[in-house]
């Protein structure tokens, strides 16, 4: 049984001043199956965060449906919320005038267990995300990266199956949010809890999730393995630099060979761009140049990122039609 | 629920002792305030009955500051907690929010039950006139009173969840709040429908005149438990409906 299932969810809003309404999410549907970890994707406004919060129930759906390990969250939600806890975007999850232990110690009184109980776990959880020196200090002073950790300690103290977070590294400075990064890898990994993350943070996704789903003005655009779509989106472009000019029966037998050739000639070295269809075409290509012995002396394949993925998904919806051509092409 | 009882006390008490410098103006404030009201009485009252005026004065002066602990605490609270964003994680909780607001509600109650104390004792030092603490007619009589006040204190809640900027009315409800604790339940039978007038007629009774748990009729104790509970019902109901309307428009995040 999945963990979470989300089934054909809408929500619009009237927005405040001109009262137009606005689809913020318009018929998503996605499930994430026990102990995954899947990365909601989507630019700012795409619908991510009204997803989230109607997974929490924070937000009631106009229509659709969310169940959490089977139970319907709208028909029964408070029974529903004893599997989630969740991270909200910003550092809005706190109480700035209660200290670290103060506030992990509340929101577990909060969920019905006294202090004498969560004593040992509020000791682990504070270890493992280096608070243990912070713990009576207040949150307020505390660094951004800091009150981050402990929002994610609070959620991981209620103990629950599932752990829904949303922008985890949003507003973090670059060394901080790879040290959340390594933290959620962990929860991830050696919890096995179901994660759901939102963000738009492509370094988040291709690290810690196994899937993504990605959604644009409010509809699900992609949902595919991380893997996968690094895959689809994989080219097999070269760049090639050789010593020196080629002859013009090399760059005749080239541009004839590879018709998406790049050619940057220059009298010391001459720089070959080289998109193949086929990763046996290198050979052909060597051929080219050894009937010169032509020196080659860097050979470079570029590498694609999830962001560049992202990109093109999302600029104008290539979405499906396009990874099924892309599709096609790696089955080729 | 007892944890979350726990939980909201211990909150409430060390946010009352970590901002000792707000407590201790809040207790200047009212303070300050009872001396110009007994100054008052001082000055314009009748010679013979200042001493009953100043005694009725002091209950009246406690029962608003209960009054706007437990009515109006809970607006701020909710306005300030939708502004930082830990509403929403109120909201993450098992436990039914309102239960959670209910015992934050009675937290605050307890806390500042010590600045009770120290501002009715001041007063108390000052105009010397002592009221009459028989326990076994408190306790009833404030424990009733103070869920009727909690009732209000869930409509306020309500308000502030779906609207937000609320922060003018609920100054005005300050001084509403005042002429509800001053004003004798007896001068009218509408009254008895009005909430915490009924108790805090009572408790002004019990306190000045020393009327005790069985000087106060059957009829009275129904008339005290049947206005309480009506509103603590009414209030969690109404804040129950803002709640659901609070979803539906995806408000709980917003200010």
């Amino acid at each position: 049984m999945p963990s979470i299932v989300v089934e054909d969810l809408r929500k619009s809003y009237p927005k405040r001043r001109s009262g137009e309404v606005v689809r913020a999410v318009d018929g998503v549907s996605f499930e994430v199956a026990e102990g995954e970890v899947l990365g909601l994707l989507g630019p700012n406004g795409a619908g991510k965060t009204t997803t989230i919060k109607m997974i929490c129930g924070l937000i009631r759906p106009d229509s659709g449906r969310v169940s959490v390990l089977g139970i319907d969250n709208r028909r029964d939600r408070q029974k529903a919320l004893r599997h989630i806890s969740a991270v909200l975007e910003g550092n809005r999850n706190l109480y700035w005038r209660l200290t670290v232990r103060e506030n992990m110690e509340y929101f577990a009184g909060n969920r019905g267990r006294s202090r004498r109980a969560v004593k040992g776990r509020i000791d682990d959880l504070l270890g493992s995300f280096d608070l243990k020196g912070k713990e009576n200090e207040l949150v307020n002073s505390l660094s951004r990266g800091m009150q981050q950790k402990l929002a994610i300690a609070v959620a991981m103290l209620a103990d629950t199956e599932v752990l829904l977070l949303d922008e985890p590294t949003l507003g973090l400075d670059v060394e901080t949010a790879f040290e959340v990064r390594e933290h959620l890898r962990r929860i991830a990994y050696a919890e096995g809890k179901t994660v759901l993350l939102s963000s738009h943070d492509m370094a988040v996704v291709q690290d810690v999730c196994e899937r993504t789903v990605i959604i644009n003005r409010g509809r699900v655009v992609v949902d595919e393995q991380v893997s996968n779509l690094l895959r689809l989106f994989q080219t097999r472009a070269y760049t090639i630099t050789v010593q020196g000019e080629l002859s013009d029966g090399q760059e005749r037998q080239l541009r004839s060979k590879f018709p998406v050739l790049k050619l940057d000639k220059g009298a010391e070295e001459t720089v070959i761009g080289v998109d193949l269809a086929h990763s046996e075409d290198i050979y052909e290509l060597f051929k080219i140049l050894e009937q010169e012995r032509t020196p080659i002396e860097t050979i470079d394949r570029s590498t694609v990122h999830f962001e560049e993925v992202f990109r093109q998904v999302v600029a104008g919806d290539v979405a499906a039609g396009a990874l099924e051509r892309k599709e096609v092409e790696v089955n080729a | 629920m007892h944890n979350v009882l726990a939980a909201n006390i211990r909150k409430q008490w060390i946010e009352l002792k970590r901002y000792l410098p707000n407590t201790i103006s809040m207790i200047i404030t009212f303070y300050a305030i009872f001396l110009l009201l007994f100054l008052g009485i001082q000055v314009v009252g009748a010679p013979g009955a200042a001493g009953e005026s100043t005694r009725y004065l002091i209950v009246s002066m406690v029962l608003w500051f209960l009054a706007l602990v437990a009515m109006q605490g809970i607006g701020w609270e909710i306005t300030t907690e939708a502004t930082r964003g830990t509403l929403e994680q109120l909201y993450m909780s098992p436990v039914p929010t309102w239960r959670i607001l209910f015992a934050r509600m009675v937290g605050e109650v307890l806390a500042n039950l010590v600045v009770l104390f120290l501002v009715m004792a001041l007063a108390m030092l000052t105009a010397r006139q002592w009221l009459v603490f028989d326990l076994a007619t408190l306790l009833p009589l404030f424990l009733l009173t103070i869920l009727g006040m909690i009732g209000v204190g869930f409509l306020v809640a309500g308000l502030a969840l779906v609207y937000k900027q609320i922060q003018a009315f609920l100054q005005i409800a300050q001084f509403i709040f005042m002429a509800m604790v001053a004003m004798p339940v007896t001068l009218s039978l509408w009254l008895e429908a009005l909430p915490v007038l009924r108790g805090a007629t009572m408790i002004r009774r019990a306190m000045t005149e020393g009327v005790s748990l069985l000087g106060f009729t059957g009829f009275e104790w129904l008339l005290l438990g049947l206005n309480s509970v009506l509103w603590l019902g009414l209030g969690v109901v109404v804040y129950r409906a803002a709640e659901r309307r609070a979803m539906n428009r995806g408000l709980l995040g917003q200010y």
